[in-house]
């Protein structure tokens, strides 16, 4: 209606304008008839009025769409009014939603297509992992222990872009069950056992009871081995533990995953799940990528799992997921 | 002797596959051909099938579904997909276990062996039993039994794990990290001073067979199995 009046706001003046310019030039011919103008003013104001009447019932619709934003794309779409201004708006809409569909669409294949090639790309790349795997797995020599090393380093890279591709899929790609919290750990663990035994860090495992939680094994496995595995990294003397807790808060059931190590600086706690942040510890202790608490947390989002983290310099972090 | 079809398109690891297998006594054929997969099956009936999934032309859960309907016996995949899904897909079409990549030999043989009990009766454990022999001294991995001439004594599942090690690498140095991650499985972690008492264990059990100073500690590296029982009458 605002808008409306505001558009034919210039009309009215026109008109009023008009109206007073062609009253004023009859009354100087010396026509002085008060009335009779008076009148015919009325009457042509009542046109004016009629016809702005129809103007505002024919587009009333189009008025109305156009001071009410959108809420999505796919609104407009829905109503048509008859009316050459409106049909003209619509079909420009039209238009243009059609070439940015197009395009969206186009993006959208092409991210597709992207995160396809990246999950084809890490599984092929397995292929000569396995082959390195078994030619080292017999060989007792630092040299050997060393190639190890890195290919483990390698798998934990290749696994990290595999679940980052995955993440946007994430409704795709998991699998809820009840899982027993002390089976998961352990195969956790000993599928890391290479990297405690080269550090010389040993994990203790303790768990109120049978516990369990229902979530998706190969997600929650990669949560923890990203937490472990950054536990087992601060930890810088030898002959440490990481003690992983398990028990009942309320409830819930809660995985506590401690270690003994350099612990993070309070500056930097806020922050260690924004992705890329690396802070002071990741300066320190290079490879460290920023991404792994990053994805830990959105992980556990989409898993519905808390995450709680505290730390004290140079006595440990401890790491809480609540299910 | 067992026959193994092995599906994998990767020559490298075929050979290594190959070669492990052919150890512990498997009679192995791999595909060269990926058309002719089904005729090539039937031509060679094993007993077992390693199958990856992705193959060229077809891939691995076709040749699974092929291969079920025109026999029943174990079929394990080998794949890189660890995902639930995956895994559920395989079973789906007929596998009967799943190996993920990278693995170990260990998985590899103890999914076969148990496969082929499952498949053919528990004489199948007979013929491919695993032991290892150094010098008239014999190490049943399966039994956990120790042997040397007459005499029998029985080990514990980590004693015989770290005898079997150093008994496979006689003479060479086994380093501790070796060691410790040989022994560590699911169940239990050892940490390095309850290594020290699994060798020390070790010792005597070998004391017990009357073999005296043949595990021998170098500072710093490890271990190492001299064989001096020989030369005793």
């Amino acid at each position: 209606m605002k808008l409306f009046f505001r558009e034919q706001l210039a009309l009215i003046f026109f008109y009023i304008l008009q109206l007073v310019v062609i009253t004023v030039i009859y009354w100087l011919d010396g026509y002085h008839h008060l009335k009779i103008s008076l009148y015919a003013a009325f009457l042509s104001g009542c046109l004016l009025v009629g016809y702005l009447f129809f103007r505002y019932i024919t587009n009333r619709s189009f008025y109305q769409r156009l001071e009410e934003p959108l809420t999505s794309m796919e609104d407009f779409t829905s109503i048509v009014q008859k009316s050459p201004l409106a049909e003209g708006l619509q079909q420009l809409l039209k238009s243009q939603f059609r070439h940015y569909k197009t395009d969206l669409h186009n993006y959208k294949y092409k991210l597709e297509g992207h995160i396809q090639f990246i999950n084809q790309w890490v599984h092929q790349m397995k292929t000569p992992l396995s082959v390195i795997h078994l030619m080292v797995q017999d060989e007792d020599d630092p040299r050997f222990h060393a190639i190890g090393d890195e290919l483990d380093r390698l798998k934990k890279g290749l696994d990290m872009v595999l679940y980052t591709a995955r993440l946007d899929t994430f409704e795709r790609d998991f699998y809820v069950e009840t899982l027993d919290l002390q089976t998961v750990v352990r195969s956790v663990t000993s599928s890391q056992k290479r990297l405690f035994i080269r550090k010389k860090v040993f994990p203790l495992i303790q768990m109120d009871g049978d516990l369990s939680v229902v979530s998706d094994e190969k997600w929650l496995s990669f949560v923890i081995t990203q937490v472990m595995t950054n536990a087992i990294r601060y930890t810088v003397e030898e002959n440490r533990k990481i003690y992983f807790k398990g028990f009942t808060r309320g409830i819930n059931t809660v995985l506590e995953i401690r270690d003994e190590g350099v612990g993070i600086p309070l500056s930097d706690l806020p922050r260690v799940f924004d992705p890329y942040f690396t802070g002071e510890n990741g300066r320190n202790f290079q490879e460290s990528t920023g991404m792994g608490l990053h994805l830990v947390k959105q992980i556990c989002q989409k898993l519905g799992h808390r995450l709680e983290i505290e730390s004290i310099i140079n006595q440990g972090t401890t790491v809480r997921i609540v299910f | 002797m067992f026959k193994l079809f092995i599906i994998e398109d990767d020559k490298q690891l075929v050979s290594l596959l190959k070669e492990h297998l052919h150890k512990f006594g498997y009679d192995t054929k791999s595909v060269e051909n990926f058309e002719t997969v089904r005729a090539q099956f039937e031509h060679y009936e094993p007993h077992l099938v390693l199958l990856d999934v992705n193959l060229p032309k077809f891939d691995g859960y076709y040749w699974c579904r092929q291969i079920r309907s025109i026999s029943t016996c174990p079929i394990l995949f080998i794949s890189a997909r660890e995902g639930k899904m995956d895994q559920v897909m395989a079973l789906e079409n007929g596998a009967d276990d799943y190996i993920t990549k990278p693995f170990d030999y260990e998985i590899v043989t103890a999914k076969i062996n148990s496969q082929l009990r499952r498949a053919y009766g528990s004489y199948a454990s007979l013929q491919n039993e695993r032991t290892t022999s150094v010098e008239g001294l014999t190490l049943d991995v399966e039994r956990l039994r120790l042997a040397l001439h007459e005499q029998e004594i029985d080990l514990s599942h980590t004693e015989a794990k770290i005898l079997d090690e150093l008994m496979k690498k006689a003479e060479k140095v086994v380093s501790r990290d070796r060691l410790l991650e040989k022994i560590w499985d699911d169940q239990a972690f050892v940490d390095d001073n309850t290594l020290n008492v699994y060798v020390t264990r070790v010792r005597k059990k070998l004391a017990a067979l009357n073999i005296l100073d043949a595990l021998q500690t170098i500072r710093g590296q490890g271990y190492r199995l001299v064989p001096n029982w020989g030369q005793k009458p």
